[in-house]
């Protein structure tokens, strides 16, 4: 290696040192020491005691797992699909209308900026079945809303709303997305007969199908972790509880319980790598379709 | 060297060249009924706004009479607030913590996104891999362990954790500078070199003033992300004259909701206070985050 | 006063301008390092952090006067919050607890076994505090295999609220109303019921589930914990008293309107559930009986005794109690406090404050229950006199009889697990996800598991 090579060798080593450094302590060392207790029975008070597969096996027959993980499945194949339609429903509509674009993007992004916790105090109250400001709106219309915040099957879509305030971040990326498709296209597609339904499918879809990709992704990762409002709004001090409703148990709120509310590290990391191997299958199924699906301008 | 960094920050950021793109702009039925969905959208999203303030502002009999100005006004609410919480450390804790974090990730995000981005090695494709992955990787896998380590060195209780681990970049934001490091002309850099500059000379004195409107995003972003994380407070936290402002807020929750006596004024007057600075932060960074975002989604 | 672990917070009468945290510039008085350097022998000074004890009221207000009086150089920090068990284990595993924490009592077995209390006894020795001087249906949860956890403060018994308008209004009377005949008693909820378009117009009978399981389990002849302290809880009799308490819901409504309807009330406000006809009957703690004096001081209140089935008078008791968490340094310190507000001299203070504030407000001493039999005693001669408004001097003299022959829940060393384990089993048949045998037998088999893993 001439020495020229080992400088500049040296001098990327400096510049990914950081990170580096980041990846040992709070990655890969982490992912070790979790996966060691998550064979442990551990309370923090003492020592971390071996208990071979019994995490794993407790996992599988206990009814809250269960519970957690549909809880969060459902919300995430109720949610994602949910978020990225409305989400392209208004970017589309954005894209239609100039210049005043930007004035309505301002207003969508708004409620991204918007701390969860503060979003989930305000729904708590605007979801309320008897005097919410949700259902006195459906009221308008003539619909009888449910009781968001109480029955269990409407737990999970109030949350849902709880979260659609704040696709105005995705809504922001689908209309730059839409605005890179050339209009020459479309007009082509028009000259070609093509109806606005087909134009939208054969060609906005897959012209913007990378932003899709991306946003499923990222729209799928948050709901399968989803905390900050669910804990907000159910959990919390003793008295929020009392009246816990299995309906809101996520995955993560379970294993953040486990973690620090009884102290069951080691069962909690055993949770950990559970939903560690699911979001990696999620995931993965997902990129499998991207490479059949996404078409990327210019290859790649 | 002014022109040239001109265009490519122009290049990189601009929404302008996405104006070309636009259908034309036909007056009619269209746009009209285009332009009245919008504005039904906007008032759906921009209601709960104007809900949260003027709830925070009503006495607690009213907080759910839903009439958008309040019968009976009450700032004390903000008063009794502040006596029952220390809010303004609360806020002070947020801005310090929420600076921390994004000072310190926007500077060794672009410092190993530069390294991707300049140096050629063997590693590097497999490097960047494991730094996407590490994209993926739920929080909730190291979030115990991270919490252990902690506890060694000592530092559970304090406002550390909650942004050291920015000290050594993020996955995200490497991904999103290299991006943009990638995009500078080779030439600058040959030329520096050449003159003598050194490798960390080329990244401070080059890449980031031309990455100067990356960087605000990166800021920016951050900054939003630390300012409203729940989790890390909750478990690092326990002495209240540290919280930050979303954990204040859940222990305002807890302590005047349901399980108090239902003064959902006073919890809507923390949900304000702790919105208001992000709104504020918005309105001043709002084109430099709205760029931001289009640049990602034209990856 | 404050609540022993059941639902509804006592009202907050936030005394003016006082600033119950670390008042004080921010830098260094938070977090690691200020807690320990107090460790003086005589406890007559450092400082003394508490956790749980949020918001005190009046009488509360009264009884930090009190130690503060005592103990003048002792610099307090009552943090704001109520208890959080994710807080407080969080704060004994790092290292950092505070001096005091101010819990439910029922979860002191489980808290002592797992390790993260300290044992007492010592302590109290030194300040001369004798545990028998307390109730003993108070301080039984406190001792877990023979050694002392905590000191109980707070007598909350139960006994069921009528709103007189309700009754008039439906020509029912308050014996109508009695837990005795169940039969009879949802022919009563169902006549005292309500609807409205948008919902419920009124409860009839709110049997206050999942806090008051215990209630009407014993109602039934149920224990939920056994003497050994090992979980009970798909006992048959226990499964029949779920099923029934539910079915008061069921048919009122049904769970998730009831509740809904229950969280617009302003339980604590002049606008109360009682005030406003949106509730026939409930049971509820003694103390609730001071918040609607203050709040309503007019209303048709009436009251009468739970009942079992065979018609005897029944009332659980909980409250809360005062430990000191694991690794805790100023202990002689916190003994003192802990001997200090429970003794019998400040109670008679606390109390002396809650008669100025009854004055002010022209209303009535609702009474005070402290674990105390001793203060119990001296406050109830001094202070209870009989009042323009028979409902409440009704409403008090039960309480006060409920005292002497209320039961606690049997300690355990699981005792925490267990109460989650059938409240959660309780909200699954209220959500109607389950049935009370499923959900029971779910219930015992989490807490079997808890009690055999618990050391």
């Amino acid at each position: 290696m001439t020495s020229r090579r080992r400088s500049e060798g040296l001098a990327a080593l400096g510049f990914l040192s950081p990170w580096l450094i980041g990846f040992a302590i709070f990655t890969a060392a982490p992912m070790l020491i979790s996966l060691y207790l998550s064979v442990t029975s551990y309370n923090e008070l003492s020592a971390p005691r071996y208990v071979g597969g019994a995490n794993y096996q407790h996992l599988i027959h206990d009814p809250k797992v269960a519970k957690a993980l549909t809880n969060t499945l459902v919300f995430a194949v109720m949610y994602v699909p949910t978020a990225m339609a409305v989400s392209l429903g208004l970017a589309v509509v954005l894209s239609r209308v100039g210049r005043l674009a930007g004035f309505f993007r301002t207003v969508f992004y708004l409620p991204v900026m918007t701390p969860t916790v503060a979003a989930g105090a305000l729904f708590l109250l605007l979801l309320n079945g008897q005097r919410g400001l949700v259902n006195r709106a459906l009221l308008l219309i003539g619909v009888h809303g449910p009781n968001w915040t109480t029955d269990s099957a409407w737990i999970k879509p109030g949350l849902a709303l709880t979260l659609l305030w704040g696709l105005g971040g995705t809504t922001v990326i689908y209309l730059a997305a839409l605005q890179q498709v050339p209009p020459e296209l479309y007009e082509a597609a028009a000259l070609d007969g093509a109806g606005s339904w087909a134009r939208f499918r054969r060609i906005t879809l897959p012209m913007i199908s990378g932003a899709l990709f991306f946003t499923m992704i990222v729209l799928s990762i948050h709901a399968l972790q989803m905390f900050d409002q669910a804990y907000t709004m159910f959990f919390g001090a003793q008295q929020n509880s009392t009246y816990a409703n299995d309906a809101a148990l996520f995955y993560v709120v379970y294993l953040f319980q486990q973690a620090f509310g009884v102290l069951r590290m080691g069962y909690a990391s055993a949770l950990a790598w559970l939903l560690f191997a699911i979001i990696v299958a999620i995931t993965s199924i997902q990129v499998r379709l991207s490479n059949r699906f996404v078409y990327y301008e210019g290859g790649r | 060297m002014v022109s040239l960094s001109e265009r490519a920050v122009e290049e990189s950021t601009s929404a302008e060249p996405a104006r070309r793109h636009q259908p034309p702009m036909a007056f009619g039925w269209g746009k009209i009924l285009h332009l009245l969905v919008l504005c039904v959208a906007s008032v759906a999203f921009l209601y709960p706004f104007v809900w949260l303030l003027s709830a925070s502002l009503k006495p607690r009999t009213e907080v759910f009479d839903n009439s958008l100005i309040p019968h009976h006004w009450r700032f004390a609410n903000y008063a009794d607030l502040w006596s029952y919480a220390p809010v303004l450390h609360w806020v002070f804790n947020s801005v310090v913590v929420a600076l921390a974090a994004a000072i310190t990730v926007s500077f060794s995000s672009a410092l190993v996104a530069f390294g991707f981005a300049y140096f050629r090695f063997r590693l590097r494709n497999l490097l960047f891999g494991l730094v996407l992955a590490t994209m993926m990787l739920p929080g909730a896998v190291t979030m115990i362990p991270i919490y252990l380590i902690w506890h060694r060195i000592g530092l559970t209780g304090t406002q550390v954790p909650l942004w050291a681990q920015n000290l050594f970049g993020s996955a995200f934001y490497i991904f999103l500078l290299r991006q943009f490091f990638l995009s500078i002309p080779r030439e600058f850099f040959e030329a520096a070199r050449m003159d003598g500059c050194s490798h960390f000379g080329l990244f401070w004195r080059i890449a980031m003033p031309l990455a100067r409107p990356a960087l605000i995003v990166v800021f920016v972003f951050e900054i939003q992300a630390s300012w409203t994380d729940l989790l890390k407070p909750l478990i690092y936290l326990q002495d209240p004259s540290l919280y930050t402002l979303p954990r204040g807020l859940k222990a305002v929750i807890d302590t005047f909701g349901n399980g108090g006596e239902q003064h959902w004024e006073i919890i809507m007057a923390a949900s304000v206070v702790a919105t208001v600075p992000l709104i504020v932060l918005f309105a001043f960074a709002q084109r430099h985050i709205m760029d931001g975002i289009a640049t990602q989604a034209k990856r | 006063m404050k609540r022993g672990g059941s639902n509804a917070r006592q009202p907050k009468v936030i005394p003016p301008a006082v600033r119950l945290l670390r008042g004080g510039p921010l830098a260094g008085c938070g977090g690691v390092g200020n807690k320990s350097t107090s460790s003086s022998g005589s406890g007559n000074s450092g400082s003394l952090s508490t956790q749980g004890f949020g918001k005190p009221d009046d009488v509360g207000q009264a009884r930090i006067d009190a130690f503060k009086a005592a103990y003048p150089n002792v610099s307090l920090h009552i943090n704001e919050g109520d208890f959080d068990p994710q807080q407080f284990l969080s704060s004994v595993a790092s290292g950092n607890p505070p001096d005091l924490v101010y819990l439910d009592r029922n979860l002191i077995g489980s808290y002592a076994a797992q390790g993260a209390l300290q044992p007492l006894d010592e302590e109290l020795d030194k300040v001369g505090l004798d545990m028998k001087s307390y109730r003993q249906p108070a301080a039984d949860p406190c001792t877990v295999n023979g050694k002392v956890y905590g000191v109980p403060e707070f007598y909350n018994t139960r006994n069921i609220l009528i709103n007189g308008k309700a009754l008039a209004e439906t020509g029912l009377t308050s014996a109508d109303v009695a837990t005795t005949d169940w039969d009879k008693l949802h022919d009563t909820a169902r006549k005292l019921y309500k609807a409205s378009s948008r919902g419920i117009a009124r409860i009839g009978f709110d049997p206050k589930l999942p806090e008051f399981l215990p209630l009407w389990a014993k109602a039934n002849g149920a224990e939920l914990v056994n003497d050994d302290g090992s979980p009970n809880l798909d006992d048959a009799k226990l499964v029949e008293a779920l099923g029934y308490a539910h079915s008061l819901i069921a048919e009122q409504g049904g769970w998730s309107k009831f509740k809904a309807f229950r969280d617009t009330w302003d339980v604590f406000g002049s606008g109360n559930e009682m005030v406003k006809n949106q509730a026939g009957a409930f049971p509820w703690e003694g103390w609730y009986v001071n918040v609607l004096v203050q709040a309503s001081p007019d209303l048709d209140l009436q009251c009468i005794h739970f009942t079992d089935r065979q018609g005897n008078p029944i009332s659980f008791c909980d409250g809360s109690a005062w430990c000191i968490p694991k690794g805790a340094k100023n202990t002689e310190t916190a003994a003192r406090w802990m001997k200090t507000v429970t003794s019998t001299d400040t109670w008679l203070k606390a109390a002396a404050a809650r008669e100025q504030t009854a004055t002010k407000n022209n209303t009535m001493f609702t009474g005070l229950w402290t674990a105390n039999p001793d203060a119990d005693h001296q406050i109830k001669d001094k202070y209870v006199k009989p009042s323009n408004n028979p409902g409440f001097d009704q409403a008090v003299n039960n309480y006060y009889a409920s005292t002497e022959y209320a039961f606690a829940i049997k300690p355990s060393k699981a005792s925490s697990e267990i109460k989650t384990a059938w409240t959660d089993a309780t909200n699954r048949v209220l959500s109607g996800t389950q049935t009370p045998a499923q959900a029971l037998k779910q219930a015992q088999g989490e807490a079997s598991t808890a009690f055999a893993s618990a050391k």
